[in-house]
């Protein structure tokens, strides 16, 4: 065993303290930041001058809408025939040291029909990347990583989502998930902005494939970490002289606390407020073909079990009572049959992962091809030594 | 009953083997069924009894059970479109060789992902004729024997013609009176459960 537990009895047991400790300084923080929401209004102009002061600085926090910040809003009644669509991804990254280098993406959907009785539509859709333009990008030369077929997968998500909603979408209500925010992000992004401008440009495509489809697409995000809301309040807490680069840093007297938490008075089926999400990629990328993405909270447990989720809609569904609500009201009732996360998105994952025995069935399909066409397949001698070592040292008894 | 695949082997034995299925038709798999597998390269076909079918869960299905006023579209999409196989165990009691039944362990069990069909009624007839795979399950460790012995009779009896029934089962009495002679209330109970109406 190459991991000595015995030296790191100390460590974890300082980590359980460190960990309540900094639950305990959250709990003294957080009933500022909740009594700090009750004080936001929304048309609030020194509240406005504020927001338009910091986002000159790249702010991300959260811009309210027409809705008061603090509002609560009871899941609408669900309509009796509506559309649940999702699609998840899954992906064999490149492995340099691999037998080969390839790339795998594999995509999961599922068209759950609510109000009938049929069994749902479900797909599984692999595609393998393995041409020199597949495998090398652009400008660099150098071997795609494990971000760009994340990238690659995301917008392979929603293309498949924008597929499936063009034949759904035009008769009954319906709604489209993602197991994820709506919000791409590509970090290195200057490292690679051809490859990051190609990306955005065809996820947007494809919300405007959605956009006229009719279908009301969203994000789903559980166990969100996001203070977009902490640091309005942080904002709305300060002088407008104090607002700066260095001021908008960190989010001042509510260190740690998250919006997750701010609105854990929501009752189990009820959301928050929308509000508009400020970082600049939304300015840049979202707002000119009108898809500024927008978001709000939503408690989708059960008594005695709270499931808060951060649900993101584009900016047609935000404005779109009818839609809001059907996106609303979908996702509390898909989430009461799988205790608090939608069961298609449950069902898409089951159906895009790709399991540790799927991917070495897959490595003998690639073997056994590459064999057939007399080359000799191998893989490095690193990943060799990894293979000998990795399954546990056996200890001969003293 | 027609022949009709019913599923493909998981795993075998010379005693026995377990085959698995998507959802069971109203009429397929039924416990004391007569099926048949390939084995040795088509050689032979194993003659078995189904005596348990097994349905699987797991904890996605366990944490649905709770879940009040379930819409049909979810029982429908665990029950047709998750891959978890029903079960089925089946007794190996014989086995054909051309045109020969051998009432005795087949030579060689069926392997991975071979198909498994229902006997027709032709060949239920014909396997049947002797009754010398009665000792084999009522020497089976695993299935309910008892159980398995009356429904496999009885569904020996309704492949034949309805004349013939009665004087099938009055034969099959005799042989379970021989083999279970010093177990009378054994005996009294099987008696019971395949005497003609």
């Amino acid at each position: 065993m190459a991991l000595e537990l015995n030296k790191l009895t100390s460590s974890v047991d300082a980590l359980g303290a460190s960990a309540a400790r900094r639950l305990a300084d959250l709990n003294e923080r957080l009933p500022a930041a909740e009594a700090m929401l009750k004080t936001i209004r929304a048309d609030d102009a020194e509240l406005q001058k504020k927001i338009a002061t910091a986002r000159k600085y790249r702010w991300a926090g959260a811009i309210p809408t027409d809705e008061p910040v603090d509002a609560v809003f009871p899941a609408p009644p669900h309509p009796t025939r509506a559309n649940i669509i999702a699609a998840d991804g899954s992906q064999i990254y490149p492995d340099r040291h691999g037998i080969a280098l390839y790339f795998l993406i594999n995509i999961g959907s599922i068209i759950f029909r609510h109000g009938l009785d049929e069994a749902p539509g479900t797909s599984s859709t692999p595609q393998v990347f393995y041409e020199d333009d597949e495998l090398y990008y652009a400008e660099e030369s150098s071997p795609i990583n494990g971000e760009m077929v994340n990238a690659m997968r995301d917008v392979r998500e929603l293309g498949e989502l924008a597929r499936l909603a063009e034949a759904e979408a035009q008769i009954v209500p319906t709604v489209t998930l993602l197991d994820n925010g709506l919000l791409m992000y590509i970090t290195l992004r200057e490292q690679n902005s051809k490859f990051s401008d190609e990306i955005i440009k065809e996820y947007l495509e494809h919300l405007g494939t959605l956009r006229k489809s009719g279908a009301a697409p969203a994000g789903v995000v559980d166990r969100p970490r996001a203070a977009n809301v902490v640091r309005l309040l942080n904002l709305a807490k300060m002088e407008l002289s104090e607002i700066g680069q260095d001021t908008l840093k960190g989010v001042g007297p509510f260190h740690g606390v998250t919006d997750a938490m701010v609105f854990g008075f929501l009752r189990p089926g009820e959301r928050s407020a929308v509000f508009v999400n400020a970082s600049p990629d939304n300015d840049l990328y979202y707002e000119p073909g009108g898809h500024t993405i927008y978001f709000f909270y939503l408690n989708a447990g059960r008594p005695g079990k709270d499931a808060l989720l951060r649900i993101e809609v584009p900016q047609w569904i935000a404005t779109d009572k009818t839609k809001l609500d059907l996106v609303h009201t979908a996702i509390v009732e898909q989430c009461r049959v799988s205790d608090g996360f939608p069961y298609v998105l449950m069902r898409a994952h089951e159906l895009a992962v790709v399991t540790v025995n799927e991917r070495r069935e897959f490595e003998q399909m690639v073997i056994g091809s590459l064999i057939r066409r007399g080359l000799t397949p191998g893989i490095s001698q690193k990943a060799q030594g990894k293979q000998w070592t990795g399954t546990g040292k056996k200890r001969y008894p003293k | 009953m027609n022949e009709m695949t019913i599923g493909r082997l998981l795993r075998s034995s010379t005693i026995g083997y377990v085959f698995g299925c998507s959802v069971p038709e109203p009429e397929v798999p039924l416990f004391g069924m007569f099926v048949k597998a390939p084995a040795q390269r088509g050689q032979t076909e194993t003659i078995g009894l189904i005596y348990n079918i097994a349905i699987e869960d797991d904890p996605f299905v366990r944490q649905m059970v709770a879940t009040p006023d379930l819409p049909e579209a979810y029982i429908q999409d665990q029950r047709l479109n998750r891959q978890v196989p029903i079960e089925v165990s089946v007794l190996a009691v014989g086995y054909r060789n051309g045109d020969r039944f051998v009432q005795a362990l087949p030579p060689q069990p069926p392997i991975t992902l071979d198909r498994i069909s229902s006997c027709s009624d032709a060949e239920v007839c014909l396997f049947t004729e002797r009754l010398d795979y009665v000792r084999l399950i009522i020497n089976a460790p695993d299935a309910p024997a008892d159980e398995l012995i009356a429904a496999a009779l009885l569904r020996a009896a309704e492949c034949r013609p309805p004349e013939e029934r009665p004087r099938f089962l009055r034969e099959a009495g005799k042989e379970l009176a021989r083999l279970l002679s010093r177990d009378l209330p054994r005996l009294e109970n099987l008696l019971r459960r395949i005497k003609p109406s």
